[in-house]
C-alpha cells in the first residue's frame, strides 16, 4: 500500500465478545476507490473486524482511522454519519416494512428529502427489481432480493466506503454473479469497498488487493493476482486448482 | 333494557379506552425494548397528579392540562429510562440481556414513584373536578361528557401514534429499533435516543389515560396498582406486543367488566376481566391479534 493516505486504516486491532478474544492485533489498509477482499475461514475474525470498524463492538486495543480521523469507540450511527457503512451478514431487513421503507431507513442520517429521493433512485438504478417491489413488505422477498435491499440500504446515506459481510452467502451462483457485477459497478462509480468473502476466487477476481486473516491476525496479504497464485492461499481456500485469472467480471 | 345495555357498553368502552392507552404504552415498551415495564401504573398515576396540579394550581383549561401533562410525563419517562433503567444495560447486550434485572427495577421504580407521589400529594384521594358540561342526550340515553372526552381523546391519540409510526422517519426509526437494534444502528439511527423516545411516548400515553380517568375517579397514590393489572389483562387478551391488540384488549376488558358489573354483580367487578383473560388464553394463547411482527402500527 503506497502513496496517499488510506481511506480506512486498521492498526493492531484487538477485540472480541465477552471474555473471548477474537482479534489479536490485525492490521489492514484500504486505499480510496479500491475493492479490498478480506478472506479467511470460519471464526477467524472477519466479521468481528468489520463490526469493530462499524462500531457495533468496541475494540479492546489498536486503532481504526477512517478518512484521516480516529473512529474506534464511536457509536455506529456516528460512524455512518462520517461515511462508513457496514452491510451485515445474514440479509437482515425490517420484515414488516416495505422495500422502500427499508431503503429510506438507510438514509436516516440524510435530513434533506430531495437527497433521499436521489439516493433512492440510484439504488433502484443498481437494482431495478427493487423498484418493482418497492411497495411490498421485505419479508416476502427472495434471498437475492433481500441482499439487494441490504446493500441498497447501505448505499442510501451515500457513504464514501461500504463494508460488505459475505454478500454471496447462501445465494445461488447466478444470483451471486449479478450481485458481484453490481458491486463492481458501485466501486467503479467511486465507492471504496471492503468485502469479507468465503467465495475466495470470485472475491479475488473482483478485488485489487486481498488480506487473509487467521486466528485474528493478518496471515497473508498482497495484490489479488499474487494471492490467486499463492500456494498457501490456493491450498487453503481455492481447492487446489488454479483460478482462471483471465476471467473478467 | 336495551338502553341499559347501551349505557353499560358506552361506559365499558370509555373505561376500556383508558385501559387500552395504558396497555398501548406497555406493549410499545415491550415490542421496542423487549422488557415488561412494571412501573407503568405509577406513570399513569403521576400523569393524573401532574394533570390535577396543572388544572388546579395553574388553573389551566382541560385541553392544555391534558397536553402539558402528556408532555411532562413523557419527559419524566425519558428521564427515568435514561438515568435509571439504562444503567442496567452497561454490561452490554442492551435491554434484552438486562431482562430479569429490568423486571425487578420496574417494581422498585413503582414503589419509589408511589412514595414520591405520597410525599408531594399526600395520601388522600383527590377529586379532579372538570366542568365538562351537560350530558348529551339521545332519547332516553344520557351520555356524560366525560365519557365522550375519553373516547374522543383516546381515538385522536391512537390515530396520531399510528400516523407517526407509519409516516414519519422518526416513527420508522422507532419501529426499526424494535425489529433489530444492530441493523438500526448501522442505518445511522441513534438507537439509545430512539429507545428513550419509545419510552417517553409510552409514558405519555399512560399520562393521557390518567388525566382522562381523573374526572370519573378520584386521583390517588394507589391508583396505578389496579390499572397495571387491568392493562396487562388487556395487552394479553389483545396479543402481547401488538399495538392494535392492546387497544382491542382494553376495550374488551372494559366492556366485559361493565356488563358483568351491570348484570351479575358489581362486587366482583375485578373478576370479569380475568375470566375473559383465561378464556382468551385457552382459545387463543397468543391473544386475539397475537403478533410475530413487532411494533406493527
Amino acid at each position: 500500500m503506497s502513496g496517499a493516505l488510506p481511506m480506512l486504516a486498521i492498526k493492531d486491532l484487538a477485540g472480541g465478545y465477552g471474555n473471548v478474544q477474537i482479534l489479536n492485533g490485525a492490521t489492514l489498509n484500504v486505499a480510496r476507490g479500491q475493492i479490498v477482499a478480506l478472506l479467511g475461514g470460519n471464526g477467524t475474525g472477519k466479521s468481528t473486524l468489520l463490526k469493530a470498524a462499524s462500531g457495533l463492538i468496541k475494540p479492546w486495543g489498536g486503532s481504526i482511522t477512517f478518512d484521516g480521523s480516529r473512529i474506534d469507540g464511536m457509536r455506529p450511527d456516528a460512524i455512518v454519519r462520517r461515511g462508513l457503512v457496514q452491510v451485515t451478514q445474514g440479509k437482515e431487513t425490517f420484515p414488516g416494512m416495505t422495500v422502500e421503507e427499508n431503503l429510506l431507513l438507510g438514509a436516516y442520517v440524510v435530513k434533506d428529502r430531495a437527497k433521499r429521493t436521489t439516493a433512492l433512485e440510484r439504488v433502484y438504478d443498481y437494482f431495478p427489481i427493487l423498484r418493482d417491489k418497492r411497495h411490498q413488505p421485505s419479508g416476502g422477498l427472495s434471498g437475492g432480493q433481500l441482499q439487494m435491499v441490504c446493500i441498497g440500504r447501505g448505499l442510501m446515506s451515500s457513504p464514501s466506503m461500504i463494508m460488505l459481510d459475505e454478500p454471496s452467502a447462501a445465494l445461488a451462483p447466478q444470483i451471486v454473479m449479478g450481485i458481484f457485477q453490481t458491486i463492481h459497478r458501485i466501486a467503479r462509480d467511486g465507492m471504496t469497498v471492503l468485502m469479507v468473502e468465503q467465495n475466495v476466487r470470485m472475491a479475488l477476481l473482483l478485488a485489487s488487493y486481498g488480506y487473509v486473516i487467521k486466528d485474528g491476525l493478518i496471515h497473508i496479504e498482497g495484490p489479488s493476482e499474487q494471492l490467486i497464485d499463492d500456494d498457501n492461499v490456493r491450498l487453503s481456500y481455492l481447492g487446489g486448482t488454479v483460478a482462471n485469472r483471465e476471467a473478467k467480471l | 333494557m336495551l338502553d341499559y345495555i347501551i349505557d353499560l357498553v358506552i361506559i365499558g368502552v370509555s373505561i376500556g379506552m383508558v385501559y387500552g392507552l395504558v396497555a398501548l404504552g406497555i406493549s410499545l415498551i415491550y415490542s421496542g425494548l423487549d422488557i415488561v415495564h412494571f412501573a407503568h401504573g405509577e406513570i399513569y398515576m403521576f400523569g393524573a397528579f401532574i394533570g390535577l396540579t396543572l388544572f388546579q394550581k395553574l388553573a389551566l383549561p382541560y385541553v392544555p392540562t391534558l397536553i402539558l401533562a402528556i408532555i411532562l410525563t413523557g419527559l419524566l419517562g425519558m428521564f427515568i429510562e435514561r438515568v435509571f433503567y439504562r444503567r442496567l444495560t452497561s454490561g452490554g447486550g442492551g435491554y434484552t440481556v438486562a431482562g430479569m434485572a429490568m423486571v425487578v427495577s420496574g417494581f422498585g421504580m413503582s414503589i419509589l414513584l408511589q412514595n414520591i407521589a405520597f410525599l408531594i400529594w399526600g395520601p388522600k384521594a383527590l377529586p379532579f373536578p372538570v366542568p365538562h358540561g351537560m350530558p348529551i342526550e339521545f332519547g332516553d340515553l344520557a351520555l356524560p361528557m366525560s365519557y365522550v372526552w375519553i373516547i374522543g381523546t383516546a381515538l385522536v391519540l391512537m390515530v396520531v401514534l399510528n400516523l407517526v409510526l407509519k409516516k414519519t422517519m422518526i416513527g420508522l426509526a422507532m419501529r426499526a429499533v424494535a425489529y433489530n437494534k444492530d441493523i438500526a444502528y448501522l442505518s445511522g439511527i441513534n438507537v439509545p435516543l430512539m429507545i428513550s423516545l419509545t419510552f417517553g411516548v409510552a409514558c405519555a400515553l399512560g399520562a393521557a389515560a390518567g388525566v382522562l380517568i381523573g374526572p370519573i375517579n378520584y386521583v390517588q397514590v394507589q391508583m396505578g396498582v389496579g390499572i397495571l393489572v387491568k392493562a396487562f389483562a388487556a395487552a394479553v387478551v389483545g396479543g402481547f406486543g401488538s399495538l392494535p391488540g392492546a387497544v382491542l384488549g382494553g376495550v374488551l376488558v372494559g366492556v366485559v367488566e361493565s356488563l358483568g358489573a351491570g348484570f351479575i354483580s358489581g362486587t366482583y367487578k375485578d373478576v370479569y376481566a380475568f375470566v375473559l383473560l383465561i378464556i382468551v388464553l385457552m382459545v387463543r394463547p397468543a391473544g386475539l391479534l397475537g403478533v410475530s411482527i413487532k411494533m406493527k402500527a
